[in-house]
């Protein structure tokens, strides 16, 4: 018998009565196997996870069975359910910052199961959470017992999560994407962790993600959900190559890879055919030596920009990669003149904006120069004003356009990015999150700009409708010959659109280049870095069995 | 570097309460006129009562003189004399203290206990019967200004059915806390309402967060979750309401005391209003603002053992 | 969506659509008060002043609805004039302490710098003196009646409106919308005043609202202390306090009507007041 056997398991909520949150779910998972299910926001993929643990939504009705260890998860009595989480199942989540009590310490955290509900003694219980930090590879073990959660970084307290989920020793571990806040290079080390974890202790592990790639690198088998169903399972490689069910098309095509692991896709950049030659034309937008400080009150000044220098010819596109902190997202606001450097200075089109602008007519011209897209589509719209409305207060700003003729434009500039009339009268809450980029990219392109850039604009979204709003960017761009700078942490989202690539740590350029060139033989350790924490599908079954 | 905030809060603390001394000092003479005049409103204006008026307030220096002199004789205690009662001020007010501390100790008593109860239950019983009437009870209840209290409680459990007195405040404890039944809880009930509010609300919120579905994820049991991570982070807003309160229960506590007849401090401001005797009312108000100001810094230095991201706020990344 | 199952929160369909009839019962009340106020020399039944000694403390009667005061005086006729007073006084509060809180509150909020530090500070002094506390000091200084407390009411409230303002305008000046106006290139006072006031302006009405039904209590409350508006003049504090002789001898009734208009109106208010502030918060909803 499996460890964990789910068979048809529906669930409806009476606030949602038109629709099935889940609806004939059924997996399993063996003792010491890894297990992911892979699904877009809203498929049902969290809810299927926090079932195994018997973590229903108030008022939820359920049929079918969760059967843990032979205890059905759904039937049992509360206190059969506790004793289940207590020696049976963990989880991890999500968010360790606000996974954590932030008002108590680190060493509450890992002792307080042992200590209330097994009766442990303070001494013993904190010798275990020690032996535990150690094992997940904390460096200061002691020290950060008495540490509260806002004093460690997030890759840090997903460590500790994971040491508070295996307090227990659990036979089976639910991660419901525990890197999804993390950089790459930290959801590398977590996900390391976690496969040591489970190898050593033979757990069984069911890992919950959006990300293609991740599962595919980690789990033996995978479970592919959409809607409350799912629609594929198999051997993690075969989903990845040969997936069979629509959905897990759509679903590979759509997920974003770099060329040493699926390789055989050509990148967007280098079917434009149209590799620009650097220095040959006036730069359309060009960064020399731009740095940028922060006080810290109580501390030293952080360099967030150190020094940056770059040229983007006239319809190139240029791509910042990072990881947070890396300063790209300060640089993408000096681009557009939210901040001014402390040194340095951006020209557009060869004209200094390093100044504050010093009447109307010139902000207006640097705005039609340069434009942004943001990266939550939530907050990036006005919650009170019209998709429409929201366009034509932009195009009254910066064209003579008025009354009929703005409306009409209006429309023309909803129908580029893929909307309707009818969004045109929609308040920003009644529209997709893909749709709300549509609108915030078309609202940016009513000041008709030489130069756009993409902070993270796509990171925000699923996956599929990332690649759609990807390839809206990338006609965009080939139309109107438009200038791009797309801020990323993702180096396999920016090959998309971008044909160089420059890589940013701690505030400085380390590495830039042609971004096929960079991604096939980086020169810097950090850009390799970056690259191999990328998660790639196991090759062969023989890579998963060893 | 965990002083420096302390200090920089009692700083705070030192300016606000020396500029709402400048402006209580300062107010006698937002009238036109000539002070004297004004402190003498009702009063004969003999010819010693004018000196003896001129000399309490130093009507004759320059006015910074007068205020300096007026303050340093508050911070040693000195209010002045009333012309009332022909006593000093703070003698004055000390006989009168205990009622007013009574009642607004036994109503505040009565606001930590139901208050915090009342929110308890309903944010465990979210959307369930218990919550509707607690809900209801509340909205009602926060509505119901002391003085209506007051006299709700007078017609029916005085008059009506005559199980409480409704005037005066007894000899000996037993019979003071008696008298004292009817006054405390006339002042109590809009506030019970707040706290049960704001602590519904707290908890809420705290029960909805992840730490919570972690802990329930972790096998911790259902009361561990609720005292260690529910109610013991949902205490913030429900200490920040308490700093409020305490301004609300004394300055209440002035209609409840002229409705019961108790002689405490809040009447005698009311009748020190009433019959122009200013350097009365000028102490009381000054006496409230800064018990009600300090009350509100120790709330704030409060917050960093609730809560310890507070404290490292500046020091964070 | 996943709701903890430590309360069995019962999903927002379920819950009984109790807001509704609750908020409308309470904009008729707020209704009936505004046109039993505004129209009192037309519909009262009585002269509010005209004394009946023959007709002391008489119970309701078809005569007299709410019966007679202790001299005599129609308790209904004397409601709807009180309600003048009562209703004029808070609206008067309101208006001033939001306008001007709005005023002072983008400045802070939108600025910050040192305009903020400024205002910041006189905002913690007056903070210092409670509403009510404030209004008995101006009675004491400028002598009694509605005048004085109206305006110290005024100045009490400027602070809670230019907080409350000040903070909303706060988060949304970081809010990435803000932003992106910004980098269209709109210059910040019109950011300000047409794109960020009107989004924290419904919050701001909600909480006017409900201060409106502090603020008649606080004033109703000065009245009953023989602080605010003085007698004859009808007035549902000043009833209040005329009454309590007769409170005593066990006839109720005069104390009572108005002490329960002062509760119905402060309810009323509330609940508009949280009525307009949920709905806020459901339309906030991405």
């Amino acid at each position: 018998m499996s460890l964990l056997e789910i068979s048809g398991l529906t669930l409806d909520l009476p606030s949602e009565p038109s629709c099935r949150l889940l609806d004939g779910i059924s997996l399993n998972v063996g003792a010491g196997e890894t297990v992911g299910i892979v699904g877009e926001s809203g498929s049902g993929k969290s809810l299927t996870a926090r079932t195994v643990l018997g973590l229903l939504p108030g008022g939820a009705r359920t049929s079918g069975s969760v059967l843990l260890d032979g205890t059905d998860m759904l039937r049992c009595p509360p206190s059969v359910a506790l004793d289940r989480r207590r020696d049976t199942v963990s989880m991890i989540f999500q968010d360790p910052r606000s996974g954590m009590n932030p008002v108590r310490r680190i060493g509450d955290f890992l002792t307080e199961s042992l200590r209330l509900c097994e009766g442990w003694s303070k001494a013993d219980a904190d010798e275990r959470a020690l032996e535990l930090l150690r094992s997940v590879g904390l460096p200061r073990p002691e020290s950060h017992l008495s540490q509260y959660p806002h004093e460690l970084s997030g890759g840090m307290l997903q460590r500790v999560m994971i040491a508070g989920a295996l307090t227990a020793a659990p036979a089976l571990l639910v991660c419901d994407e525990p890197t999804a806040a993390l950089d790459v290079t930290t959801q590398a080390e977590i996900i390391n962790v976690l496969r040591k974890q489970q190898e050593t202790r033979g757990m069984g592990m069911l890992f919950i993600t959006h990300d293609l790639n991740l599962a595919a690198a980690l789990c033996d088998r995978v479970y592919v959900i959409h809607s409350g169903r799912i629609v594929e399972y198999g051997s993690a490689l075969s989903i990845f190559t040969s997936p069979r069910a629509d959905y897990t098309k759509r679903l590979v095509a759509a997920t974003p890879t770099i060329p040493s692991v699926s390789g055989r896709r050509s990148s967007a950049a280098a079917s434009h055919g149209r590799a620009p030659s650097a220095g040959s034309a006036e730069p359309a937008l060009e960064a020399r030596g731009v740095s940028k400080c922060y006080a810290i009150r109580g501390g030293a000044d952080i360099r967030a920009v150190d020094d940056v220098s770059f040229r983007v010819p006239p319809g190139g596109a240029l791509a910042l990669v990072g990881e947070s902190g890396s300063g790209k997202s300060t640089l993408a606001r000096m681009l557009v003149g939210l901040e001014r450097p402390d040194s340095g200075d951006i020209l557009v089109d060869g004209v200094s904006r390093s100044t504050r602008p010093r009447s109307r007519a010139e902000r207006l011209k640097r705005a039609r120069a340069v434009q942004i897209v943001f990266q939550d589509p939530y907050l990036s719209l006005d919650p009170r004003i019209p998709a429409g409305a929201a366009i034509e207060d932009a195009l009254r700003l910066h064209s003579t356009l008025r009354g009929v003729e703005a409306r009409a434009r209006v429309l023309t500039l909803l129908d580029r990015v893929g909307l309707t009339e009818k969004h045109s009268q929609s308040k920003p809450r009644t529209l997709s999150g893909g749709q709300r980029q549509r609108v915030a990219i078309a609202r940016a392109l009513a000041a008709a700009p030489g130069v756009l850039v993409l902070d993270e604009s796509t990171s925000a979204l699923d996956v599929s409708v990332q690649a759609q709003v990807l390839d809206l960017i990338d006609e965009i761009r080939r139309e109107r010959g438009l200038t791009l700078v797309f801020v990323s942490h993702d180096l396999a989202v920016v090959r998309r659109v971008c044909e160089t690539t420059a890589v940013m740590k701690q505030g400085a350029v380390v590495e830039s280049g042609a971004t096929a060139g960079l991604l096939e033989h980086p020169g810097h350790p950090y850009t390799q870095l970056l690259i191999d924490s990328i998660p790639k599908p196991r090759r062969s079954l023989h890579a998963i069995s060893q | 570097m965990t002083i420096l905030p302390i200090l920089k809060k009692l700083g705070s603390l030192a300016l606000t309460l020396f500029a709402a001394s400048i402006l209580v000092f300062c107010s006698m003479y937002f009238v036109p006129g000539n002070p004297v005049s004004f402190l003498l409103r009702g009063r004969s204006p003999s010819a010693e009562a004018v000196a003896a008026v001129t000399a309490q307030y130093g009507l004759d220096k320059p006015v910074p003189e007068q205020y300096v002199d007026w303050l340093a004789n508050v911070l040693h205690g000195d209010f002045g004399r009333s012309f009332q009662y022909r006593e000093d001020v703070s003698t004055l007010i000390a006989s009168r203290a205990p009622a007013t501390i009574g009642l607004v100790a036994l109503a505040g008593l009565i606001i930590g206990i139901l208050g915090l109860a009342a929110g308890i239950t309903a944010a465990l019983n979210q959307g369930r019967a218990a919550d509707q009437a607690i809900l209801l009870a509340s909205t009602g209840l926060a509505a119901i200004p002391s003085f209506v209290g007051a006299i709700v409680l007078i017609a029916f459990f005085a008059v009506q059915l005559g199980w409480f007195p409704s005037f005066g405040s007894g000899n000996g404890f037993l019979d003071a806390l008696y008298h004292l039944v009817l006054p405390a809880l006339a002042l109590a009930a809009t506030f019970v309402a707040l706290v049960a509010r704001v602590t519904r609300t707290s908890m809420l919120e705290q029960l909805g967060r992840e730490h919570v579905e972690v802990a329930v994820s972790r096998g911790i049991g259902r009361g561990h979750v609720i005292r260690r991570h529910v109610l013991r982070n949902a205490l913030g807003p429900i200490l920040t309401v308490s700093g409020v309160l305490v301004a609300g229960l004394l300055v209440a506590s002035s209609i409840v005391e002229q409705s019961f007849g108790l002689s405490g401090i809040g009447s005698l401001l009311v009748q020190s209003v009433d019959r122009l005797d200013f350097p009365v009312v000028q102490a009381i108000v000054l006496l409230i603002v800064v018990i009600f100001v300090t009350m509100n810094t120790v709330v704030d230095l409060l917050a960093p053992v609730i809560d310890p991201r507070s404290m490292a706020g500046a020091a964070a990344r | 969506m996943t709701t903890f199952p430590l309360t069995r929160a019962v999903p927002r369909h379920f819950r009984p659509r109790s807001g509704n009839p609750l908020f409308t019962a309470a904009i008729i009340l707020a209704m009936v008060m505004v046109i039993a106020a505004a129209a009192a020399t037309l519909i009262a039944p009585y002269d509010p002043d005209f004394v009946d000694l023959g007709n002391v403390l008489s119970a309701p009667s078809p005569a007299h609805w709410l019966g007679t005061d202790a001299v005599g005086r129609d308790t209904l006729s004397r409601m709807m004039f009180g309600a003048r007073t009562a209703l004029l006084g808070p609206l008067l509060v309101v208006l001033l302490s939001t306008a001007l809180g709005i005023g002072f509150g983008l400045l802070a909020g939108w600025f910050g710098g040192w305009i903020d530090a400024v205002l910041c500070r006189v905002f913690d002094l007056l903070f210092a003196f409670p509403a009510l506390l404030l209004a008995i000091l101006a009675v004491a200084i400028f002598g009694k009646g509605l005048t004085a407390p109206v305006a110290a009411m005024t100045i009490a409230y400027i602070p809670y409106v230019a907080r409350l303002v000040r903070s909303l305008v706060v988060s949304e000046r970081g809010r990435p919308y803000v932003t992106a106006y910004r980098v269209q290139g709109f210059a910040g006072c019109w950011i300000a005043v047409k794109r960020v006031l009107p989004n924290v302006m419904p919050t701001v009405g909600a909480q006017s609202t409900l201060n409106f039904g502090y603020v008649l209590a606080d004033l109703a409350s000065l009245s009953f202390l023989g602080l605010g508006v003085q007698p004859p003049a009808a007035d549902w504090g000043a009833m209040i306090n005329d009454s309590r002789g007769a409170l005593m001898s066990g006839q109720s009734l005069p104390a009572l009507v108005p002490a329960i208009a002062v509760v119905l109106v402060v309810i009323a208010m509330n609940i508009i007041g949280e009525n307009l502030s949920d709905r806020i918060g459901g339309r906030r909803q991405p």
